[in-house]
């Protein structure tokens, strides 16, 4: 295990030297400025007049705070979701390609870590950026709305870590691409892919009338049936942020599911890595 | 690892030729690599059966043309390239056990070195990820040796060729491996940095530490190694001891004082050389050797010089390749 | 090799995770499709069938000599329409009967009506010749009293109210006064009952009822096209719903509860014009477009409605009264410029809740007579 986090360490010593983790932190404190500025909220007596949003009134009927913000905070989980994942893709493409540059990857094969311990430390570290990142965006978020309505909620909080359990799963298909072609555009290319079969995915039941009975349907059936199933966690997610019930069965095994995905993903990686010749 | 277990005696001396009860460092029999392409049969074969056995404790020196597989070679005792055939035995285990790499420093051709981190930090972090318990005077202590001791403070990104390289043999030296692998170790140094990385060596090897070194500079290999293989198309063409291999028969390089009169000398078996005085002669053991020199004294001629005419490394290895090919 | 099958672990155990993956996420989602949130239809705009039924009113032709030079009011051409009271500040509220019995909720009043077994219906049918289930087609409830409209042909009227005073009026109206009533009742009883109403019929399809013989005059007038130029209370664009109407600010302050005696003043100050629609074709999705002649006043009564309704909202959540905040749930309020539209819904589950009763004892009565 310790070699596990000692390559851990190594990328997050790297990320820090490389400026990434200030960049990170600046990157956030901006969207949180400019949404804590640009956003505001009116509310009178319990119920919510208007919003503003940039200075232009948002047409919203008037409701219970915590009635009207529904949506909002609906919105906010789906951004922070969806956004938090897009983010993530782009800004740790590089990570392992950089790993694997020559030079580099024949020094790291030759200390005593086994291959398996490289690639799960890469991804642990990574995991570690990207946890790290959302819990600074999201309790950045729950203040903001707490302190502009009043009304302190978990929701953008939760949607974040869903987040990065959907991560966690784009991010081991990434580093799997990256034992193949050592190329950050390539895995990220990988990653948003599998992000956009995974919300594909978690629509399945809503697709499936489009398709022609037979081969296609069937086809598009067992392929979505094996990816992960990000954009049931995203509207999870919106649910419980606007305090709605939640429309699948069961979340806990939800999230399990695509973190084991994600898992299968590595022990591909695993596979792949082994083998392969520096 | 205490350093009397690793005592041997200096190379070169009598005693080289006992036997030494050590497994060998490195044994390797029947190594075949091909590299494959995908989507094409057939592939480039880099090693084509190579048999070749590193004595423990010895100074090993890998020479050969460009392409003749020595980084291979280098990479597959290391687990960093996976062989297609033969077996590979380092240290006594296989390369794929991360203890036995454990005890292996190594130090690749274009070593990549972090340009943002400092020096002791990353030979702290190699230290880690070598699973050696935390030391804080280590750093410091080895960039001292490797004559880095002033550049402590300054970011990697900012050091010289010459420094880089002997950062990375700092690195290769964490945790006192027993089994040194060196991929152009003087690559980019000057001479006077050259010598300090030779003594270096010598050192080490002193304490017990097999080296095995692949160096373009057959001179530096000369001074260091003392036993040498020549990789010549994916196969060892000539493996031994460098006196052995340099030995250029019974050939002696006699110098004269001037006034030594030619002829006398040429019936004493003594053949004009190059220079001014310079004669050479043939002599298989020094009974024969003593006999030619006492002819020649008796003819008049003053001896000032004696040492054995041996070709060197270059010329060995031109001979061989040539040979080979 | 064995690296090579120390690799090949590494796919299996891949395989497998996928698969369990792919069984966690197909129970963690759930299969069956998700039962949507029922989606309510507020009456907000007239809509194609209802035009259509509009248009099919239009029986009327008031015969009114045409004064060369003098542009022509329109007229309601639907004698119906004809009636309501004129002008603003009016009540008149109309319930399209016909519409509502074929609705969900009709047929549930409709077993709260039968819960006897339809006795009571019958003996009504017999008595009056009408049979409200099939002639009816609107009621109207305005502030001078009662309309009618539908299909009153078989009506006996004579045979009801013939002891009354009654003249002829106008084209095709009889005016009956306030008298007395003799009924017989199938056991062959009669009975004698005073009404204070004043009724008219007109051409077997209305029936208006009042206070008095003059009220029900002026709305025959009003029928005949002899009654005030100003449009009638409700127009015909506004007839869409299974009810509708426009409700006097009076009528809409008395409405509220004692305890906001404030709000009921400062509707009565603000607001002028208060529109209803009701559509039960579904559940029953209520909307109130208020109008005044201040706009920001009126912005800043909805305001205060909005508060209210979440005030009192809460206060059901607090208090456990479950019905009361799944109503209020769907309450809110719309701001739209100088006016604002306030929307009401209750489901039809709710409702049959509440009725189910209704149509357990009228199986029951029903199977007891046979």
């Amino acid at each position: 295990m310790s070699p596990v986090l000692g390559i851990a360490g190594y990328v997050l010593r790297e990320a820090l030297s490389r400026k990434f983790i200030l960049a990170f932190i600046v990157g956030i404190t901006l969207v949180l400025t400019v949404v804590a500025l640009s956003l505001r909220i009116e509310v009178v007596d319990g119920a919510l007049a208007a919003s503003r949003l940039f200075g232009e009134e948002l047409r919203t009927s008037i409701r219970s705070v915590d009635v009207a913000l529904r949506p909002v905070y609906r919105a906010a989980a789906f951004l922070v979701f969806y956004g938090g994942i897009l983010f993530g893709i782009v800004a740790c493409s590089d990570f392992a390609p950089s790993l694997m540059s020559p030079g580099r990857i024949e020094h790291l094969l030759a200390l005593p870590v086994q291959r398996w311990q490289l690639l799960t430390g890469t991804f642990l570290g990574v995991m570690t950026l990207a946890l790290g990142g959302t819990l600074y965006g999201t309790t950045g978020l729950v203040l903001i709305f707490g302190v502009k309505a009043g009304y302190w909620t978990a929701g953008p909080f939760i949607a974040g870590l869903l987040a990065c359990v959907g991560f966690a799963a784009v991010y081991a298909v990434m580093l799997t691409t990256a034992t193949l072609v050592r190329s950050a555009a390539l895995c990220a290319a990988a990653g948003f892919v599998f992000l956009v079969g995974g919300v594909i995915a978690g629509y399945r039941q809503k697709l499936m009338p489009f398709f022609e009975e037979g081969i296609g349907r069937n086809a598009f059936s067992a392929v979505t049936l094996v990816l992960p199933r990000l954009s049931a966690l995203a509207m999870a997610g919106g649910d419980i942020a606007a305090s709605a019930p939640l429309e699948v069965r069961s979340l806990g095994l939800l999230l399990l599911g695509v973190l084991v995905f994600g898992f299968g993903a590595l022990a591909l990686g695993f596979w792949r890595f082994d083998g392969k010749d520096y | 690892m205490s350093a009397s277990s690793r005592n041997r005696p200096p190379p070169g001396s009598s005693t080289f030729a006992t036997v030494n009860s050590q497994a060998p460092a490195i044994e390797v029999r029947g190594l075949r690599k091909t590299y494959h392409r995908a989507f094409r049969k057939g592939g480039s074969e880099a090693l084509r059966g190579m048999d070749l056995t590193v004595p423990h404790g010895s100074a090993f020196g890998l020479i050969g043309p460009n392409g003749a597989g020595k980084t291979t070679f280098i990479k597959s005792i290391l687990g960093i390239v996976q062989p297609t055939e033969g077996t590979v035995r380092v240290l006594g285990g296989t390369p794929e056990d991360p203890r036995i790499r454990a005890r292996i420093g190594y130090l690749p051709e274009r070593l990549h070195l972090p340009g943002t981190w400092t020096a002791p930090a990353f030979l702290a972090t190699v230290a880690r990820l070598k699973g050696l318990p935390a030391d804080r005077a280590m750093p410091q202590r080895l960039l001292e040796r490797v004559g880095l001791g002033d550049a402590v403070g300054r970011r990697i990104g900012g050091y010289s060729k010459g420094m880089r390289q002997r950062l990375g043999l700092a690195a290769a030296l964490v945790g006192e491996p027993a089994l040194l692998v060196l991929d152009e170790p003087t690559d980019g140094i000057d001479p006077m940095g050259r010598m300090e990385v030779r003594r270096i060596l010598q050192e080490e090897v002193q304490r017990g530490t097999t080296l095995f070194l692949n160096s373009h500079l057959l001179a530096e290999t000369e001074r260091v190694c003392d036993r040498v293989a020549i990789l010549a198309g994916g196969r060892v063409v000539r493996e031994g001891r460098l006196e052995d291999l340099a030995r250029g028969g019974a050939r002696w390089l006699v110098r004269f004082a001037p006034g030594a009169s030619a002829e006398a000398l040429a019936e004493a078996g003594f053949h004009r050389g190059g220079a001014e005085g310079q004669y050479h002669v043939e002599a298989e053991d020094p009974a024969a050797l003593n006999v030619a020199l006492d002819r020649a004294r008796a003819a008049g001629a003053l001896m000032v010089e004696l040492r054995r005419d041996g070709a060197d490394l270059e010329s060995v290895l031109m001979g061989t390749v040539e040979a080979a090919a | 090799m064995g690296n090579r099958g120390r690799r090949r672990v590494w796919l299996v155990v891949a395989a497998m995770l996928f698969v369990v993956a792919a069984l966690l996420m197909f129970t963690g989602q759930g299969e069956e499709p998700v039962m949507e949130t029922p989606r309510v239809e507020f009456p907000r705009r007239m809509r194609a069938p209802e035009r259509e039924r509009a248009e099919r009113r239009r029986t009327h032709v008031p015969a009114v000599p045409m004064d060369a030079g003098t542009p022509e009011p329109a007229r309601p051409r639907d004698p119906l329409l004809a009636a309501l009271p004129r002008g603003e500040g009016k009540t008149a509220v109309v319930i399209e009967a016909n519409a509502l019995r074929h609705s969900p909720i009709g047929e549930l009043l409709l077993d709260c009506l039968m819960r006897d077994g339809g006795k009571r219906l019958d003996e009504f049918r017999k008595l009056s010749g009408v049979d409200p289930l099939q002639d009816l087609d609107r009621l109207v409830i305005t502030d001078e009293g009662l309309l009618l409209s539908g299909n009153f042909g078989s009506a006996k009227f004579q045979e009801l109210m013939g002891e009354r005073v009654s003249m002829d009026y106008g084209e095709g109206a009889r005016v009956y006064e306030p008298g007395d009533m003799t009924v017989t009742r199938p056991d062959g009883t009669t009975a004698r009952g005073r009404s204070e109403a004043a009724v008219a019929t007109w051409n077997n399809q209305l029936l208006v009822m009042g206070s008095s013989p003059d009220e029900v005059k002026a709305v025959v007038d009003r029928v005949e096209g002899r009654g005030p130029n100003e449009p009638p209370a409700i127009s015909e664009g506004s007839t869409y719903g299974e009810m509708y109407g426009v409700l006097s600010v009076e009528h809409l302050a008395r409405l509220l509860p004692p305890d906001q005696a404030a709000l009921a003043q400062r509707i009565r100050d603000v607001a002028q014009h208060v529109e209803l629609h009701v559509d039960a074709s579904g559940d029953v999705a209520m909307v109130a477009d208020v109008r005044g002649k201040n706009g920001e006043e009126v912005t800043d009564l909805g305001k205060t409605l909005g508060a209210a309704l979440s005030v009192a909202r809460i206060k059901a959540q607090a208090e456990g009264q479950k019905d009361l905040a799944q109503l209020l749930d769907f309450a809110r309020v719309q701001p739209d410029g100088a006016s604002f539209k306030l929307e009401l819904a209750v489901p039809l589950d709710a409702i049959q809740q509440r009725l189910a009763f209704c149509k357990e004892e009228r199986s029951t009565a029903e199977a007891a007579q046979h």
